[in-house]
C-alpha cells in the first residue's frame, strides 16, 4: 500500500516537473476557466455549467423540478422566479419612502422621475451604463449618490440605507423585464465589460482565489462553506436581493445586498482585498456580471440563494 | 513558476533522480522568452507573517483587516496590489516526522477564520464539510508521504496549478507548525 502511495506521488511529482512550466505561466495569476468561450448573454452558460436549459424559463423549471432535480440543479432559479420575498417588501415600501421624501427645497426623486417612478420603468435592466456628465460607466447605487448630490443635495454614499433602499425600489420597476447592457459596441461600456471579466478571473487575496474559483461550472452544485455556488451566468437578473442580517464591518444596513455589496461580501468572506462600492473595478465586475445575464429576465425582489425555506425544508428532508 | 524552482525543489528521491535528468530539457524551457518578470517581493514570508499576526488574531471573530489584504494580488485600480504579480511557486523541503497537535489542528481546520478546511473538504473525527474538495476523512488510509502532504497544503501549485486549495505556505495563512498541527489532525482519518 505504503509502496503504491510513494509510486503514484512520484508520478504525480513528476508530471509536475514536465508539465509545470507549459501550464503554470499562463494560470498562476488567472483562473483556468478564463481560456472558455465567454460570451455577454445569459446563454454563454452552455460553456460554463451547461445547466442553462433548465432554467432558461419558467416551463423548463417546471419540467427540471417534476423530474426530481432539486434547485441547485436549476441554478437556484426556481425561486428567484417563482418566489417573490415578502421580508424584501419592507424595504420596498421604505424605497418608496425615500423615493419621494422631499428635500428643503421641497423637492424628491419623483420631481423629475414621475410619482411612483413612473419614468424609470426598465432602466434599472439597462444599468449600469456610461453617464457623460460624470464621464465613466456608473452602477445603480453610484448613479443615485450623484443624482441624489447634484440634484436633491442630498448624501446618499453607497451602501448606506437610503441608497440601498431607493436601488432595491428602482429594480423593482423593471421586474420582469430583460437584462440588457448593450457591451457589443466599442465604448466605455465594453471596455468596462472587458476589465470585469478579467477581474472576475484574476486570483488575488489571501487565498488566491478568484470570483470564478467558486462561481464556475466545475463547482455547481457542490458544496462550498456550507453553500453551493450559483454559475455567474443569469445570477445579476435579481439583484438586488433580500439578504439574511449579515453585516460587514461599515455597513448601516445589512440586509439588502445589491450587486456591488455582494461582490464586496464575496470578497471579504475569501479573504480578498474588498473593494471601494462604486470604484471603477468593482463596477466593471458589475457590468461583466450584469452582462452575463443578457436576455434573462429580472425577478425583483428576490432572496440569497440558499435561504428559501421549501429549499432548506427539501435539503433537510433529504438528510433523513 | 520560476524555473528554478524545479532544480532544487524537495519531491521525492524518484522524483529527484528525474528532475535531475531532466534539468537540461527544463532549463532549456525556461531560455524561451519569459513574460515580464515579475517585481521582487518587498516583504518576506515572516515580515507578513507578522504583520498579519500582530494585527489579527485567526480563529477570532474578526475578517482578517482590509489593510494587510494589500500584500496580496487584489481587484483594485487605483492601489498598488492592483497590478502585483501573483506569488511565486514556494517548494518547500519538509521531511518529518511531523511534530503537531491534532487537537490544535482539528481548531484550524474547522473554524471558518483560521485554516478553515472545512469549507471544502470532510474531515476526520466526523466533521462534515464541502464537497468541492476530496474527502478527508480517510485520508491517513493512503498513507501519503509527510513531504507531499506538507507541499500539498503549503502551496499546492507545485502539483497542480489549477488547484482551488489556498496556499496556505506561500501567502502567510498558516504557519509551518500550524500546517503540521494539521497534518497531525489528518493522521486520525484512518
Amino acid at each position: 500500500m505504503k509502496a503504491t502511495a510513494r509510486i503514484l506521488h512520484a508520478c504525480a511529482a513528476l508530471l509536475a516537473v514536465v508539465a509545470g512550466p507549459a501550464l503554470a505561466q499562463a494560470q498562476d495569476d488567472y483562473w483556468f476557466t478564463r481560456s472558455t468561450t465567454i460570451i455577454p448573454h445569459v446563454t454563454g452558460d452552455k460553456y460554463f455549467s451547461n445547466t442553462y436549459d433548465d432554467w432558461k424559463d419558467e416551463a423548463s423549471i417546471r419540467r427540471a423540478l417534476a423530474a426530481g432535480k432539486q434547485s441547485r440543479d436549476v441554478n437556484f432559479k426556481d425561486f428567484r422566479w417563482m418566489e417573490k420575498s415578502f421580508d424584501a417588501m419592507v424595504y420596498v415600501d421604505e424605497g418608496k419612502d425615500v423615493f419621494h421624501k422631499k428635500n428643503d427645497a421641497g423637492q424628491s426623486c419623483a420631481t423629475c422621475h414621475g410619482e411612483n417612478g413612473e419614468k424609470l420603468k426598465g432602466a434599472y435592466a439597462k444599468l449600469p451604463k456610461y453617464n457623460a456628465r460624470v464621464g465613466r460607466v456608473l452602477s445603480a447605487p453610484t448613479q443615485i449618490r450623484t443624482c441624489a448630490k447634484d440634484r436633491l443635495n442630498l448624501d446618499y454614499k453607497e451602501n448606506s440605507r437610503p441608497n440601498s433602499v431607493l436601488d432595491l425600489y428602482i429594480a423593482t420597476l423593471s421586474d420582469g423585464m430583460p437584462v440588457d447592457i448593450d457591451v457589443a459596441a466599442p465604448g466605455p461600456l465594453k471596455d468596462a465589460y472587458e476589465k470585469g471579466k478579467d477581474l472576475y478571473f484574476k486570483r488575488t487575496g489571501h487565498f488566491h482565489f478568484a470570483c470564478a474559483s467558486c462561481h464556475t461550472g466545475a463547482t455547481t452544485s457542490l458544496y462550498i462553506r456550507g453553500q453551493r455556488p450559483s454559475t455567474f451566468f443569469g445570477d445579476a437578473a435579481h439583484y438586488p436581493i433580500w439578504h439574511f442580517g449579515f453585516a460587514l464591518p461599515g455597513d448601516d444596513n445589512a440586509s439588502i445586498f445589491t450587486l456591488q455589496h455582494q461582490i464586496k461580501s464575496c470578497q471579504t468572506l475569501s479573504r480578498m482585498l474588498p473593494g471601494e462600492e462604486g470604484s471603477p473595478s468593482m463596477t466593471a465586475i458589475e457590468v461583466f456580471l450584469k452582462a452575463s445575464a443578457n436576455g434573462y429576465r429580472m425577478s425583483i425582489p428576490t432572496v440569497e440563494y440558499n435561504m428559501s425555506s421549501d429549499y432548506l425544508i427539501k435539503q433537510s428532508g433529504q438528510a433523513k | 513558476m520560476s524555473c528554478n524552482t524545479f532544480a532544487t525543489g524537495s519531491i521525492g528521491a524518484l522524483a529527484r533522480f528525474v528532475a535531475a535528468s531532466l534539468a537540461g530539457a527544463v532549463l532549456a524551457a525556461c531560455a524561451t522568452p519569459a513574460p515580464p518578470a515579475a517585481p521582487a517581493p518587498t516583504l518576506s514570508l515572516e515580515e507578513k507573517h507578522q504583520r498579519i499576526r500582530a494585527n489579527w488574531t485567526p480563529g477570532g471573530p474578526d475578517f482578517i483587516p482590509a489593510d494587510t489584504l494589500t500584500m496580496f494580488p487584489c481587484h483594485s485600480e487605483e492601489l498598488p496590489c492592483g497590478k502585483m504579480a501573483p506569488p511565486a511557486v514556494q517548494k518547500v523541503d519538509f521531511r518529518g516526522p511531523v511534530k503537531g497537535d491534532a487537537k490544535k489542528g482539528e481548531a484550524i481546520a474547522t473554524n471558518i477564520r483560521y485554516g478553515n478546511c472545512i469549507a471544502c473538504h470532510n474531515l476526520p473525527n466526523g466533521h462534515t464539510g464541502g464537497t468541492i474538495g476530496p474527502s478527508l476523512a480517510e485520508y491517513a488510509k493512503r498513507q501519503m508521504p509527510v513531504d507531499y502532504t506538507y507541499q500539498r497544503i503549503w502551496d499546492i501549485r507545485a502539483y497542480n496549478p489549477n488547484a482551488f486549495m489556498p496556499l496556505y505556505g506561500t501567502n502567510a495563512v498558516l504557519t509551518g507548525q500550524e500546517i503540521q498541527d494539521v497534518m497531525a489532525f489528518l493522521e486520525l482519518g484512518k
